[in-house]
């Protein structure tokens, strides 16, 4: 049970640096904000979104595999340990394939990380028939095609309009007005963020604590809960996925204040508009597409191979956590029982280690994430010589 | 199908908002910008000979009105982040 909470914790923690880019990445980009800044800001703002949310989203998973019931109390026959090997081999995978992109550079999405990840898990487990196929269509896939479309409209036509507007206005006043604009969308973007994903993995961790006995109330989230979750995506937003700021905030294309001002707006209105609007898109899809289209308003050239690779990413990322979720519910269901939970708790940590050491070979920091942007995520001063672009 | 009609249901309405607050807030903050630097008043000149200016009385009110518009939207959208649920119902 430890283990579960604490990987649930650990998945938080990198949904919140995987995600700070979605904000933040523009207002780095531009100068708006100083990068240490920009992650502290996002930060506290995850941290008050996280304590905002007062839905209980113990029903996140209800729509695209079947292991609760409709209240969302698990199904009697997983109740207790089965149930916990699910949700951790999911967590695993959404955890690894997070990671993963994030080395890379690559915003994809958190959510469809972890529900890739329960999703394998419950394939593994319950064979086909756990997974709702109708649910994963009208809740993933399909959102995952309109998000960047239609975001990258609207940010295209704002910027285009924004641009129309100020022409003449010189342009040291015309960016010190912008980059409060842009302070300010950015922060509502993070606000959102906090409120909806920090919720998705309160509602996990419940789900957990029910299946376990230890707690029955499936209308509330536990305090300790809360208050965990919110510290942890707070801490990982802090921490910077200094990476993935990189591509979203100089690989795609160059942003200046008005447009950046004009993708977070865009970015900000989808996601609370499709939120409450039955059609929950992708933070990160809906801000990769938002720069895109800024960039294409703005009429600047857009690095569209840049954008292919997220592409790439953001189909691979159901599937990709999906296998690792079977893979790691097959692993601990052979094993069984406790053993099994701390092998495939072990390769996680394995792997997580790894790849982080594998950062550290081309780290980007605060300090080199805004460098010129010369065929690939890795600065051109602080590549190995022996290495081509990555 | 029957998703697909409901999805699109779902995205006209996002893609309508979208359009009106996505790219309507920020052309009128351009607005607010463009009113504070038009018709500005020369105040004095600085030592290096750069000018001092100030925006004039109708590009302050314009510019206080557009932005006070924008603060009003991002209230808003705070309002929606806390109680979107109870508000729409979804």
């Amino acid at each position: 049970m430890c283990i579960v909470v604490v990987t649930a914790l650990a998945f938080d923690f990198t949904n919140g640096f995987h995600d700070t880019a979605n904000a933040m990445a523009t207002s780095v980009a531009t100068g708006a904000l100083k990068p240490k800044a920009a992650v502290a800001l996002s930060a506290i703002l995850n941290l008050v979104g996280a304590f905002l949310s007062i839905e209980v989203a113990l029903t996140v998973s209800n729509k695209i595999i079947s292991i609760q019931g409709a209240n969302g109390a698990p199904v009697p026959g997983l109740m207790g340990v089965p149930m916990l090997v699910i949700i951790l081999a999911g967590l695993v995978g959404g955890i690894l394939w997070n990671l993963l992109t994030w080395l890379f550079g690559l915003p994809s999405s958190s959510s469809h990380a972890l529900f890739g990840g329960l999703i394998g898990a419950t394939i593994a487990a319950l064979g086909m028939s756990g997974v709702k196929w109708d649910g994963v269509i009208s809740s993933i896939v399909l959102p995952a095609v309109f998000a960047p479309v239609v975001a990258g409209l609207v940010a295209g036509l704002g910027t285009w309009l924004v641009f129309k507007i100020v022409t003449g206005v010189p342009e040291q006043q015309r960016d010190a007005g912008f980059r409060w604009g842009q302070v300010g969308s950015a922060s509502l973007v993070s606000l959102a963020h906090g409120t909806n994903d920090a919720q998705k993995t309160m509602g996990v961790i419940t789900l957990a604590l029910v299946a376990y006995g230890s707690w029955t109330n499936v209308h509330a989230i536990p305090v300790w809960v809360k208050i965990a979750c919110a510290v942890a995506i707070a801490a990982g937003t802090w921490v910077g996925g200094w990476r993935v700021i990189r591509t979203m905030g100089k690989g795609l294309v160059e942003i200046s204040s008005p447009q950046g001002m004009a993708a977070e707006t865009s970015s900000a209105v989808i996601i609370l508009s499709s939120s409450h609007l039955g059609m929950a898109l992708s933070t990160t899809q809906v801000a990769s597409g938002s720069i895109l289209g800024s960039g294409v308003g703005r009429r600047v050239p857009v690095r569209w191979g840049v954008f292919g690779r997220m592409v790439v990413a953001w189909v691979l990322t159901l599937p990709s956590a999906g296998i690792v979720g079977a893979v790691c519910w097959f692993v601990a269901n052979a094993i069984g029982g406790a053993l099994g939970v701390t092998v495939i708790f072990g390769v996680l940590v394995f792997g997580a280690a790894y790849m982080f050491i594998r950062s550290r070979r081309t780290p980007i920091t605060p300090e080199n994430v805004n460098a010129e942007w010369e065929g690939g995520l890795v600065p051109a001063d602080e590549r190995e010589p022996a290495k081509t672009a990555s | 199908m029957e998703i697909l009609t409901k999805a699109f249901e779902a995205l006209w309405q996002v893609l309508l908002v979208g359009l009106v607050l996505g790219v309507g807030l920020p052309a009128l903050f351009a607005l607010g910008v463009v009113s504070l630097s038009r018709n500005r008043r020369l105040v004095s000149v600085g030592a290096a000979g750069e000018e001092i200016t100030k925006p004039s009385a109708a590009g302050l009110t314009g510019a206080i009105v557009c932005f006070g518009v924008c603060v009003l939207a991002v209230i808003f959208g705070i309002v929606v982040i806390v109680y979107g649920k109870q508000l729409f119902g979804v």
